[in-house]
C-alpha cells in the first residue's frame, strides 16, 4: 500500500480538497435551505457557523460529539475496509450500552474498576451482536445489510423495554435509570463541561485500529479481502475467517461507543433512544475519511464542530436541527460519487476529446 | 392460546394483515424490480417515509388520487436521483441508498416542522385525507357464502386491489415482455445485453425510478389508509423487512407477495396480540416482525446454499 511519500502527500491532498469542495456545496443547499425557511437566515447561517464556539460549555459539547463519532466511524471504517456493508453499530451500541450500565449499577459500580469493567462488558456485548450478522453471511449467505438492520431494532425495542420495566426507578414512571455513582461515570478533563475521558478512548480505538490495519498480519488480509475477495481466498487467506472477525471487531467498538455514551458526561445513566441516531452517522465519516483510521477523528472533528452548529442552531433560532440531514445527505453523496471540479472537468473534457480526434475520429462518435 | 387462534382465524384479523402487508408488498415489488436490475435498493425505507410524508402534506390541499401520485412521483424522484448518483457518478448503490435514508430521517422532521409550523413529531393538526375504502356489500346477495366474502373482501384499501393488480403486472412485464427480459438480463450478467446493443444504463435507472415509484405508493398507503396523517418515522423499518422479503421471496413476484403476507401476519398479529397477553411487554411483540424476518432471511439463504451446493455436488 505505501507509496512514495509525495504521491501519498498529493493523494491526500485531492481527498482533502473534494471532501471540502463537497462540504462548500452542501453548505450552499443549507443557505438556500435557511433562507427560504427562516424568518432570519442571517442569524440562522452564523449560529450554525459559530456556535460551537461561543462558551466552554459549547466546546465540551463538541468534543463529546467528536469522541463518539470518532468511535462510530471507526466502527463503519472497520466494516466497509472488508467490503461488508454491515449496519449493525446502532444495535451494537444499545446492547453496548445496555451492559455498560449494568455494571455501573451493579456493586462494581461503587468501586474504581467500574469504567475498565463497564467497558469490557459492553465490547464484549457489542461484539457478540456485530458477530451474528457476520457469521450468518459466512455460514448462510444471508445478507448483512438485513440482518444487521433487523439487529438494531431488535436491540432498541429489548433495550427500550428492559430500562421501562425494569432498571427504571420502580414507580417512577421514567424512562430511564437513576444516575450512575460517580466511579462509573468518566472522568472531566474541564471540569464543569463535557469534555471527559471520552475522547481520550476514541482517540486510543483510532490507534488501536490504526495498528491492526496496517501493521499486522491481519490487518493485510482484511484489506485484501476487502479489495478483491476472490484473490485473497486463491492466495490462501480464509475470507470468510477475516469476514467474521472484522465484523465482530467493528461490534466490539460499537460496545465500547454505547458505554461511552452511557458512561459519559452528558449522560451518567441509561435513557431510552439515548443514541438519537448519532450510530448512523458513522457511515459519513467513515466514507469522507476513505476508511482510513487516522482521518476518522479529523473528518468526526470537521462533521461534529457542523452537527454541533446545528444543534444549537435548532435551539436559539427558528430553523430546526433536522435541516443537518440535507448537509449530510449531500456530503455522502458527493464524496461517494467521483466528480471532478468542474473547471477540471471542462479542462479535461477539452484535452480529451482534442486527444481522441487527433488519434481516434471514429471513436470520438 | 385458544383467544389467540380465534383472533387469528376472524374476517377482522385477515382485514388486518391486507391493511398492514399492502405497504410492504409495494416495497417489496419496488425492491424486487432493482434487485433484479442489479441493485440492492437500501432505500426503500427513505423512499416510503418521503413519499408518505409527501402524499399527507399534498392531501390537504387536493384530492386523494393526487396525493397519492405525488408520493408516487416523489419516491420515482428519489429513484432518479439514486440513478444519477449510482450510473453517472459512479457512487456505492449502497452508500447512495444510506444518503437518501438519512435525508429521510431528518428530511422529513425539517418539512413536517415547516408544514405544521414546528410540530415534529406528527402532522395531526393538518387536515390531511385518507385513501377511501372499496365498498362491496353487494357481495352480501349471494346467498350461503356471501356474508363471509363481504366481511373477507369489503373495506380494504383500494391501493390493495391495486397491488394484488400490480403483482401479475409485474410478473407479465419481467416475464412476458422484452422489456423485462432486458431487465433480468441487465441484473444477471450486465455484459451480454451491453454487446446485443441494449441500453444497460437505461434498463438500470429506469428500474430504480420504478422501484422508487412502487415505494413510494407503498408510503402513500401507510399515511392515507393504516394510518391517516404522518408521524416521525412511521415507516419503522418496513423498508428494511421489503428488502429481506424480496431475498426470501426468491426474487420472483408471486414469492414477493408471499413473503411479503408473511411479513405482514407477523406485524397484524405484533396488533393484536397485546390485547390478547398484556403480560407480554409491548416492546418485545413489536420485535416479532424484525426476528421473524432476520430468521427468516438465515433459513432461506441455508436452503438457497445447500441447493446450490447439491447441483454443484451433481454437476461435479
Amino acid at each position: 500500500m505505501s507509496t512514495s511519500s509525495p504521491s501519498r502527500f498529493a493523494l491526500v491532498g485531492r481527498e482533502v480538497a473534494r471532501a471540502v469542495i463537497a462540504l462548500a456545496i452542501a453548505l450552499l443547499v443549507a443557505l438556500v435551505v435557511i433562507l427560504a425557511t427562516s424568518a432570519d437566515p442571517a442569524k440562522a447561517f452564523s449560529t450554525l457557523l459559530t456556535a460551537p464556539l461561543s462558551s466552554n460549555r459549547t466546546i465540551g459539547l463538541w468534543v463529546d460529539d467528536v469522541a463518539k463519532l470518532t468511535l462510530t466511524g471507526l466502527a463503519f471504517s472497520l466494516v466497509f475496509q472488508a467490503k461488508q456493508f454491515s449496519m449493525g453499530v446502532q444495535g451494537q451500541v444499545y446492547m453496548g450500552g445496555l451492559f455498560a450500565a449494568l455494571v455501573a449499577m451493579s456493586p462494581i459500580g461503587a468501586t474504581p474498576f467500574a469504567i475498565p469493567v463497564a467497558m469490557a462488558a459492553a465490547m464484549c456485548a457489542g461484539a457478540v451482536y456485530g458477530f451474528m450478522p457476520g457469521y450468518a453471511k459466512a455460514r448462510f449467505g444471508a445478507s448483512e445489510i438485513v440482518s444487521s438492520l433487523m439487529l438494531n431494532y431488535i436491540a432498541i425495542l429489548v433495550v427500550n423495554y428492559i430500562i421501562r420495566a425494569h432498571l427504571a426507578p420502580a414507580g417512577s414512571g421514567q424512562l430511564v435509570t437513576a444516575k450512575f455513582p460517580e466511579t462509573a461515570i468518566l472522568p472531566a478533563i474541564i471540569p464543569g463541561t463535557r469534555f471527559d475521558l471520552g475522547i481520550v478512548i476514541a482517540l486510543a480505538a483510532t490507534v488501536v485500529v490504526w495498528f491492526l490495519l496496517y501493521r499486522t498480519n491481519w490487518g493485510l488480509k482484511l484489506r485484501l479481502v476487502g479489495h478483491n475477495a476472490k484473490f485473497a481466498e486463491y492466495s490462501g487467506i480464509r475470507s470468510s475467517f477475516i469476514m467474521v472477525s472484522a465484523m465482530t471487531l467493528a461490534g466490539s467498538f460499537g460496545g465500547l461507543l454505547g458505554a461511552v455514551f452511557v458512561q459519559g458526561r452528558a449522560f451518567g445513566n441509561l435513557a431510552q433512544n439515548f443514541d438519537g441516531n448519532m450510530a448512523f452517522e458513522g457511515i459519513l465519516i467513515a466514507i469522507v475519511a476513505r476508511n482510513k483510521p487516522l482521518a476518522v477523528p479529523v473528518v468526526a472533528l470537521a462533521y461534529g464542530y457542523l452537527r454541533q452548529g446545528a444543534q444549537l442552531m435548532g435551539i436559539r433560532t427558528d430553523v430546526p436541527t433536522e435541516m443537518i440531514s440535507v448537509v449530510q445527505a449531500i456530503i455522502i453523496l458527493l464524496v461517494a460519487s467521483s466528480f471532478t471540479l468542474p473547471g477540471k472537468k471542462f479542462i479535461g473534457r477539452l484535452m480529451g476529446r482534442s486527444q481522441t480526434a487527433t488519434t481516434a475520429p471514429e471513436a470520438a462518435k | 392460546m385458544i383467544e389467540l387462534l380465534m383472533t387469528v382465524f376472524s374476517a377482522t384479523f385477515f382485514v388486518t394483515v391486507i391493511r398492514t402487508t399492502t405497504p410492504l408488498l409495494f416495497a417489496t415489488l419496488g425492491g424486487l424490480i432493482s434487485d433484479l436490475s442489479g441493485a440492492l435498493n437500501v432505500a426503500l425505507e427513505g423512499m416510503m417515509l418521503i413519499a408518505a410524508l409527501t402524499a399527507v402534506i399534498v392531501s390537504v390541499y387536493a384530492p386523494w388520487y393526487v396525493a397519492v401520485l405525488s408520493g408516487i412521483s416523489a419516491g420515482a424522484m428519489l429513484g432518479a436521483l439514486m440513478a444519477f448518483f449510482h450510473l453517472r457518478m459512479k457512487a456505492d448503490i449502497i452508500l447512495v441508498g444510506f444518503a437518501v435514508n438519512i435525508l429521510a430521517t431528518g428530511g422529513t422532521v425539517f418539512a413536517l416542522a415547516q408544514a405544521t409550523g414546528g410540530d415534529k413529531g406528527t402532522s395531526i393538526n393538518l387536515p390531511s385525507k385518507g385513501v377511501p375504502s372499496v365498498d362491496l356489500s353487494f357481495l352480501e346477495a349471494i346467498p350461503v357464502i356471501g356474508r363471509t366474502l363481504k366481511s373477507l373482501l369489503s373495506g380494504h384499501s383500494i391501493l390493495s386491489w391495486l397491488a394484488v393488480l400490480l403483482v401479475f403486472a409485474v410478473w407479465y412485464f419481467l416475464y412476458r415482455t422484452p422489456y423485462g427480459l432486458w431487465l433480468r438480463g441487465v441484473g444477471e450478467y450486465p455484459a451480454a445485453p451491453e454487446a446485443a446493443g441494449i441500453p444497460v444504463n437505461k434498463v438500470r435507472a429506469w428500474s430504480l425510478i420504478a422501484s422508487g415509484a412502487l415505494a413510494g405508493i407503498g408510503g402513500a398507503q401507510l399515511a392515507m389508509f393504516n394510518y391517516i396523517g404522518f408521524t416521525r418515522d412511521m415507516t419503522a423499518g418496513r423498508g428494511f423487512i421489503a428488502l429481506g422479503a424480496v431475498l426470501l421471496g426468491a426474487r420472483h413476484p408471486v414469492g414477493a407477495m408471499l413473503a411479503a403476507l408473511l411479513f405482514g401476519v407477523f406485524e397484524a398479529l405484533a396488533i393484536v396480540m397485546p390485547n390478547l397477553f398484556n403480560w407480554i411487554p409491548g416492546e418485545l411483540i413489536q420485535t416479532i416482525p424484525f426476528a421473524v424476518t432476520a430468521l427468516a432471511l438465515v433459513l432461506f439463504s441455508y436452503r438457497a446454499q445447500r441447493a446450490l451446493q447439491r447441483r454443484n455436488a451433481a454437476k461435479a
